[in-house]
């Protein structure tokens, strides 16, 4: 312990209260509340009503939910297999071709979410590859966004891995794919869970390259949410917004359990 | 070709066909004016133009500032949880990785509620002292974007600290106390040395982050805050000017990839 | 099935790790890589398994030059510091993996790991998590997953380092048994602690900086080392820089009597006694010291005496009247006891 007198620890704690409560913790509670409210101009929210969980669980908003979460799903099922796959080539390389392979799939998170959509939408405009206007440039653009952290979650719990595991395999008379399949995989498990949660929380969330790639009949949440408060409708934006962080939660969760499960049983 | 250089290219082709490729494609497009063949004039016409140069001046400073005051919260707090634990110190620490699975633009969502001209904040003023107007109108300015950024990035700052917190000795720590040195003494000689790496590496992710920041900026909803990344969306998608979307995307990108590679530089130094 | 090295060298950006080894394990026979940490013993071992390719030389298991072949097909079994056991499957799919890996038919599976198992004594873990078993135990398990593939040849490579001293001589006793059930298998066991070496091996291989030292039984190395660092290394020793003279050697100015057979009069070599072997009073070869520390270690006294720059050791059934710090004492040994070895670079 840093500070050992009563007093001068009381006020360390005040004032990491001072900053913390108003910083971090009421951003999420003025939303909760807002949610269940139609006017807020003083201290508390005022005329409490549940009319906007009713609208953000029906119609649009609900067909937003779900194509977020196919979206999300998808794009993070894509990005896990491409991520872990590069990840375990570049683990079996030398140091040179892995760095640059490293390199390749870390340069998603540097580019900006915005250019990767206009990329994309130049990109796949045209033929042969018509995308835009589908569902698919969008879960293609989400893809291409978590790629980079699944490969690089996977490569850091590759690299914590204990080589003798796979030694002692091959010693035993295991093939490299039969090493990978029983004993690799199943090692890695928890991480790919973990990288899988990150990847779903991350494509729930992504707005700026969705905003340039949308076609109207895949309308994620955060594009519901934005549109809702660009016309004034604070409160429903709100309440879809409430929505879109349980759902996040309540994946990360259920992900999570299957790793749990999953893992040294 | 080795066996081992054949299993990483598949992987590679696609990242080539969904990623790198689509990027030179931008870079192309962005030689090519409107008028026909391939010149830098979408290049002269950019920077000539106020409202980039303006853009460019925003993003870096914003990206600055909200970089700093991420650190400077981020170690406080992340020190406070660390060294000075309290009931729920754990708790906390778990509330900040849940907050970093949240987009962005709730934060700026939130503010509005908070701090916008009929808000909390606002209402409390007029509410106690009878004025028309609150004090608080500095919500669709940069500084608005700057808390909303502070807030939203602290906690990629605090995470790596807090890993970095828990692998120090704190027998080092005690020993150190038991010689009689005092706390802010112990920070500056025996636990910043040791975080530094982690804050640097945290510090240099937020910084590419604020850079590319686009949801906070674009639900602050203000026609003065413009960034490079909102400059883009608003070029191509509201201008359909895509070859000037295109120049803004290319320096957009240099900036940032030149950022991050001295983030991986350092990240690399620091172990993480 | 035996194991030949055959000037087996081993590099990692261009730094020597071992230098060209020459060395053969018979079939049957337990061989043990004794060194400190980075002399290369490891990386032998690593050799034989596959995991590192040499950058000359081959490496035999029998007649098979298994150089360029990949580890899953050397039919190896191996045991490991930390176990390495497979922390989803329990101790039974632990000890079939290899059988499985190999497709070994269902029905007999089973059969071998009760087998294996039994003879770890194991047998009552089978359902059990690895982390659900104690060190020792999970050491066993490791052992009976590689005895599981009836390896003609096993390599251990520190398999009781992790352990704590108590359990470790248990273990040392178990394998010297495992040994004595399974007479066709070859051992090879990388160690730096000279105890399990000396208790276990039929053959010791001393290896230092990269390079094999000396090779023969404990005994062997024991009574006849080849260089001041085999002596102190296996069972510390007085290593006395001293000049040869006709008929012995001179050390500091006192002359003793020592084999010199092959050593010219006039060289400089060193002297080497075990503690042991000096005793206090007179006798044959007579060195006078002053006593610098003495240690009471229950059955012994070791006695620290400094003569002629050099500091000797003297290890003495327990004393009644041991000497006082400062005491002038005579220490003798048989000129028997002592053996004479080239001079090393530094004198310890």
């Amino acid at each position: 312990m840093l500070v050992h007198s009563r007093k001068g620890r009381w006020a360390v704690w005040a004032v990491f209260l001072v900053l913390f409560v108003p910083l971090f913790a009421l951003p999420l509670l003025v939303v909760l509340g807002a949610s269940f409210a139609t006017h807020w101009s003083g201290v508390l929210p005022s005329g409490l009503t549940t009319a906007h969980y009713r609208s953000a669980t029906r119609g649009e908003a609900l067909q937003a939910l779900t194509t977020s979460l196919v979206t999300a799903l998808t794009a993070s099922l894509l990005a896990l297999a491409a991520g872990a796959w590069a990840a375990l080539a570049g683990a079996a390389l030398n140091k040179r071709h892995r760095r640059i392979l490293d390199a390749l799939f870390v340069l998603p998170v540097a580019v900006p979410s915005v250019v990767v959509g206009l990329s994309v939408l130049v990109a796949f405009s045209k033929p042969p590859m018509l995308l835009n206007g589908t569902r698919w440039i969008v879960i293609l653009a989400h893809t291409v966004l978590v790629t980079a952290f699944a490969h690089q979650s996977v490569s850091a719990a590759i690299t914590r891995l204990d080589p003798a595991y796979e030694q002692v395999a091959a010693s035993l008379g295991a093939r490299p794919g039969y090493v990978l399949w029983r004993v690799r995989l199943p090692l890695l498990l928890p991480s790919l869970t973990a990288a899988a949660g990150l990847c779903i929380a991350l494509s729930m969330g992504e707005l700026s390259a969705t905003m340039m790639l949308y076609p109207p009949d895949w309308t994620p949440l955060p594009v519901l949410i934005y549109a809702a408060t660009d016309r004034g409708a604070l409160f429903t934006g709100s309440a879809v917004a409430v929505v879109l962080m349980a759902a996040t939660l309540f994946t990360l969760f259920a992900v999570s359990r299957i790793g749990a499960k999953a893992s040294y049983r | 070709m080795p066996r081992r250089l054949l299993w990483a290219m598949p992987p590679v082709a696609l990242l080539a066909l969904f990623f790198l490729y689509p990027l030179a494609l931008v870079v192309q497009q962005s030689l090519q004016p409107d008028s026909g063949g391939t010149s830098v004039q979408p290049y002269a016409d950019v920077f000539a133009s106020e409202a980039f140069r303006h853009a460019l001046w925003t993003t870096v400073w914003l990206a600055l500032a909200s970089t700093a005051g991420c650190m400077v919260l981020g170690l406080l707090l992340a020190l406070v949880i660390a060294f000075v634990p309290f009931p729920g110190a754990k708790a906390v620490a778990r509330f900040v990785d849940v907050f970093l699975s949240f987009p962005s633009f709730l934060i700026t969502l939130a503010l509005l509620f908070i701090y916008g001209s009929v808000g909390m904040a606002n209402g409390l003023w007029t509410d106690i002292t009878g004025a028309a107007d609150g004090p608080f109108q500095f919500l669709t300015t940069p500084w608005g974007v700057l808390l909303a950024e502070v807030t939203y990035f602290t906690p990629f700052v605090m995470r790596p600290l807090l890993a970095a917190f828990s692998q120090l000795d704190t027998a080092q720590l005690e020993a150190a106390g038991s010689l009689g040195a005092r706390a802010p003494r112990i920070v500056r000689q025996v636990i910043l040395p040791e975080a530094l790496p982690a804050l640097a590496a945290g510090g240099s992710l937020v910084l590419v982050l604020c850079l590319n920041e686009f949801g906070i900026v674009l639900f602050t909803g203000a026609k003065g805050v413009t960034t490079l990344p909102m400059l883009v969306y608003s070029k191509a998608i509201l201008e359909s000017d895509y070859s000037g979307a295109c120049v803004v995307a290319v320096v957009n990108v240099l900036i940032s990839v030149g950022l991050y590679g001295l983030y991986r530089v350092v990240s690399r130094r620091a172990g993480a | 099935m035996g194991i030949r090295f055959d000037s087996v060298t081993v590099a990692y950006d261009g730094n020597v790790v071992l230098d060209s080894l020459d060395l053969t394990v018979e079939p049957g026979e337990v061989m043990a890589l004794l060194g400190p940490s980075g002399s290369g013993k490891t990386t032998a071992l690593r050799a034989v398994a596959g995991f590192v390719r040499p950058a000359s030389g081959r490496v035999l298991l029998g007649d098979r030059d298994v150089t360029d072949l990949p580890p899953h097909r050397r039919g190896i079994g191996m045991v490991v510091q930390q176990y390495a056991l497979f922390p989803h499957m329990r101790v039974h799919e632990n000890v079939a993996f290899g059988l499985k890996a190999r497709k070994t038919p269902k029905g007999e599976i089973r059969g071998r790991v009760a087998e294996a198992l039994e003879m770890t004594g194991m047998a009552g873990y089978a359902r059990r998590f690895p982390r659900e078993l104690s060190g020792g135990q999970q050491q066993r398990v490791a052992i009976a997953r590689a005895l599981a593939i009836r390896p003609s040849v096993l390599l251990l490579d520190e398999p009781l380092s992790a352990l704590d001293a108590q359990l470790r001589s248990g273990m040392l006793a178990e394998l010297s048994r495992l040994h004595r059930e399974l007479p066709g298998v070859s051992m090879l066991y990388v160690t730096h602690d000279q105890v399990e070496a000396l208790t276990l091996a039929d053959r010791i291989a001393v290896m230092d900086a990269a390079r094999l030292q000396q090779c023969g039984t404990p005994r062997e190395l024991y009574r006849e080392p080849k260089s001041e660092f085999t002596a102190s290394f296996v069972g510390g020793a007085n290593l006395l820089p001293v000049t040869v003279v006709s008929g012995g050697v001179d050390f500091a100015g006192t002359e003793l009597k020592a084999d010199t057979r092959g050593a010219v009069a006039g060289a400089r070599a060193t002297l080497c006694v075990r503690p042991h072997l000096v005793g206090l009073g007179e006798g044959p070869n007579r060195i006078v010291g002053t006593v610098t520390e003495i240690q009471w270690r229950g059955a012994t006294h070791r006695l620290y005496a400094e003569a002629g720059g050099h500091t000797l050791m003297a290890d003495l059934r327990e004393l009644k009247n041991p000497p006082a710090l400062g005491d002038r004492v005579m220490l003798h040994f048989a000129p028997d006891d002592a053996v004479l070895l080239p001079a090393g670079v530094t004198h310890a």
